[in-house]
């Protein structure tokens, strides 16, 4: 186990170092200069003279193997760098930032997961009947609507009509619930169906026959017997699926006011401020790669071929 | 093994609570008797003599000597009175009595001077005539001063208006070296705090003038302007509005009053605009062609589809709001037949695109989502329309740096431009967007022709008082003959308010918040 653990580390780490490189050059090549909305945060009929000079003192100049070498260099020691919109530290910035993406994505994945296994128990226990055929719609539903659509139907009714909820802010746990459920629904979705259909090709294996004969209620298999056998499966699709939530808090973030890393990634791609990408994208992707990790650990524990296994096979 | 299984999983169902434990949750608190204004964006560096922070919010701290009023007139604010000698190049102030700025200073001629000398004659602020020009100043008593200049400045009472860098920060709120450290000014409302969140103010009961009814004022950072809508809908929010601080769309200012909030929609002093490139696309240089795209599509109808009728379609290139904004022109009204004939007499002929020696009429028009929202919805209208006489309309939709570097090049056939508004109006515009030699820096020009319209801006700017109008119908009278850009609609001012507000009154210009008069109902 313990080698297995350092494969998967030591990939994580390679994997780490090349999403750097990519991140790098998609940041670079994108259009425009950034150097023009910089002299014109300075004076605003900035001349091309003062945008060239601002071009030296960034280093935009540099060839793009020295920039690339100085950026990964400083973020190696913690230091991502000064936005070149507000001339802030990113690392403090990012550091204020990280719990409000951290508590939008932890809590949409504990509604996912919450919602996965209620929906798909329901389908699951009632094989064809109205709960099955009802949970499967839902689903379908919650993977069919994007977020910004969920997002303003929740606001229009729960906010703006009913006033449960606040419509912005993260000032206390009633301003998260929208957010979360917002952000939760279309992995709760994908999610449910991976529950249904394990739980349904478990019922199907001869052990839950086995049990049936055994006189054990269908619930009691279900839970006992056939949930633990769709765990490498769900976790798998859990850590997916948590690495798009953050693609998700991307649109969710804006619309409720959230001051999260995502908020702060889009600020960045529209003011063509570099470093603050590179930053967030940075974060995004160890977050990635940190998710799928552990997710690959918690199906090593979960699978009992992969254990007996050892590191073959990885 | 399997009890590693279970006790795995087992703690997979504990980290939900875990995890939701750690989040930074606290109860909702709410105040009453305060003001919520929501804004786009935060409010950023509040320094006076900086060009990032948000002009409404400095508007609330910052005052300047002459107060930019409705429809162009001039108002004491700072100072109480001025005049202008010497053919332009001197104006003497006389500063108001017994005002003190938010941390005690007191407001007098030498921390006017101070400000002063943050800016006037600096290098980045020579793109206001006052620096540019500036020579010296003359401190006559603790009250008065006199600043001269070297050549006559246009429009200097309006550059004194202007949010930056002419307003007036405490001289104790810097540091040793100098550096701007905090927000004082001499307004009604102090900076209690501010985050990525929003900020906060409460009122400077020491406040020379008429103070706000309320005691504080929160603005709100909601970046999404379905969120605005929504907040505002709920009651969670009181005020939203304004050009640069939350814009409102057509369509969500209708939402709104249909859904019983107040909606407040009047003239606004901007005009939405298209500049044409002859150098770049030949085609452009035929009057003829460019009077078939101005008749070619339809204005009434983009402002009744897209902009729910709350724009006015324009004919020129200011809005009567704008002072010196010459003689009305028709709006010109759509006519396919005779734009067809235009074309053909320009010698564009054929079915389908219409060509000429081979060379297809096929235009460029570069637009920005972020400098119009809806812009490319515009464009489509107009290529849709346009396509109708036979022309071939290819959109390119740019991001706020790609317009910043392909406007000021050149890079387009046809382009969307703004003019600046209230209180820069008319020579901002004039000047800044059509004198080949005034360098516009990344906003790049509306018009440029050296050897028509150079004379015509340079006369504008050298007239006395009493030629101005004149001078400048002279300009709008080329414009309007040449068909030198489009102008195709003047942008509404859209504010909404709850209920609870009462006496709301729209600002004078797209950088002004409004607050006075208003009061809140409990």
């Amino acid at each position: 186990m313990g080698t297995l653990i350092a494969i998967r580390l030591r990939n994580a780490a390679a994997l780490l170092v090349l999403a750097t490189l990519l991140c790098f050059t998609l940041v670079v090549s994108a259009p425009g200069n950034v150097a023009v909305l910089i002299a014109e945060l300075r004076t605003p009929k900035a001349t091309f003279e003062q945008v060239r000079a601002v071009e030296t003192e960034l280093g935009l100049n540099d060839p793009l193997v020295v920039r690339y070498g100085n950026w990964l260099g400083g973020a190696l020691q913690g230091d991502l760098g000064v936005s070149y919109k507000t001339g802030d530290h990113i690392g403090p910035t990012l550091g204020s930032r990280l719990p409000v993406t951290f508590t939008l994505v932890a809590g949409g994945a504990c509604f996912a997961m919450l919602l996965s296994f209620a929906l798909g128990f329901v389908g699951a226990l009632w094989p064809g009947r109205f709960g099955d055929a009802f949970t499967r719609i839902t689903a379908l539903l919650g993977a069919s609507m994007p977020s910004f659509f969920v997002g303003a139907l929740l606001i229009y009714f729960f906010a703006v009509k009913l006033r449960l909820f606040p419509t912005f802010g993260s000032a206390g746990f009633s301003s998260w619930i929208l957010p979360w459920i917002t952000i939760g629904l279309l992995p709760a979705a994908v999610l449910s169906r991976v529950v249904r259909v394990g739980l349904e090709e478990a019922m199907a294996m001869p052990f839950a026959l086995t049990a049936a004969a055994k006189g054990l209620s269908r619930r009691a298999s279900l839970f006992r017997h056939a949930l633990p056998n769709i765990a490498p499966t769900y976790i798998n699709a859990l850590g997916a699926q948590s690495g798009l939530m953050v693609v998700g808090a991307v649109v969710v973030e804006p619309l409720f006011a959230l001051k999260g890393v995502s908020d702060f990634f889009l600020q960045g791609v529209l003011f063509r401020d570099f470093m603050v990408v590179q930053a967030c994208l940075l974060i995004f992707l160890t977050f990635f790669i940190i998710v799928n990790l552990i997710a690959d650990i918690g199906i090593m524990f979960t699978d009992p071929k992969l254990r007996r296994q050892g590191g073959a096979g990885t | 093994m399997s009890a590693t299984r279970r006790t795995f999983l087992k703690g997979i169902i504990g980290v939900p609570p875990f995890l939701i434990g750690l989040s930074p949750l606290s109860l909702l608190a709410q105040e009453e008797g305060v003001l919520r204004v929501a804004a786009s964006k935060p409010a950023g560096n509040l320094d006076p003599q900086k060009f990032s922070g948000l002009w409404a919010i400095q508007d609330l701290m910052f005052e300047p000597l002459i107060n930019y009023g409705p429809g162009g007139t001039y108002e004491p604010a700072l100072a109480t009175e001025w005049q202008v000698e010497n053919d332009n190049k001197l104006i003497r102030f006389h500063l108001r009595d017994g005002v003190t700025f938010q941390d005690g200073t007191p407001w007098n001629a030498a921390a006017m001077t101070w400000n002063l000398d943050r800016w006037l004659g600096k290098e980045g602020f020579s793109w206001m005539n006052a620096s540019r020009l500036f020579s010296s100043y003359n401190v006559v008593d603790d009250h008065t001063v006199e600043i001269l200049f070297k050549e006559p400045v246009l429009g200097l009472l309006n550059e004194f208006s202007y949010i930056r860098p002419s307003r007036f920060l405490s001289p104790k709120a810097v540091d040793a070296e100098g550096n701007y450290q905090k927000p004082v000014g001499t307004g009604p409302w102090m900076e209690e705090s501010a985050s990525n969140d929003g900020s906060n103010f409460t009122r400077f009961d020491g406040y020379w003038g008429e103070k706000p009814s309320f005691s504080r004022l929160e603005v709100k950072v909601l970046p999404d302007s379905r969120g605005r809508v929504a907040a505002l809908r709920a009651g969670d929010i009181d005020i939203i509005g304004g050009d640069f601080l939350a814009p409102i769309r057509a369509t969500e200012a209708v939402t709104l009053k249909s859904a019983g909030a107040a909606v407040i929609v009047e003239q606004g002093s901007t005009t939405v605009t298209v500049a044409f490139n002859p150098v770049r696309n030949p085609a452009l240089g035929d009057v003829k062609v460019r009077q078939a795209i101005n008749i070619g599509f339809d204005r009434a109808a983009i402002g009744k589809v897209l902009y729910k009728d709350l724009v006015q379609p324009a004919g020129n290139l200011f809005p009567e709001t704008v002072p010196y904004s010459g003689k009305r022109f028709p709006v010109p009204a759509r006519d396919v037949e005779g734009a067809k004939k235009l074309l053909d007499e320009a010698g564009w002929t054929g079915d389908g695109t219409r060509q000429k020696d081979g060379v297809p009429l096929s235009i460029e028009f570069v637009v920005s989502e972020e400098q119009l929202p809806g812009a490319r919805s515009l464009a489509e209208i107009m290529q849709a329309q346009l396509g109708e006489i036979g022309m071939d309309i290819k959109i390119r939709s740019v991001d706020h740096a790609s317009r910043h570097s392909d406007l000021p090049a050149r890079n387009f056939d046809m382009a969307l431009f703004l003019t600046l508004g209230a209180p820069y109006e008319p020579f901002g515009s004039i000047v800044g967007l059509m004198l080949s030699t005034y360098d516009n820096g990344v906003d790049g020009k509306l018009v440029v022709d050296p050897e028509n319209l150079d004379p015509l801006v340079n006369a504008a700017m050298a007239a006395p008082a009493d030629r101005i109008e004149a001078t400048t119908q002279a300009i709008y009278d080329w414009l309007h003959d040449e068909v030198a850009f489009l102008p195709l609609y003047y942008s509404p001012a859209i504010w909404a308010h709850t209920e609870r507000v009462k006496g709301f009154r729209m600002p004078a210009t797209e950088y002004d918040l409004p607050f006075e008069g208003i009061s809140l109902e409990a």
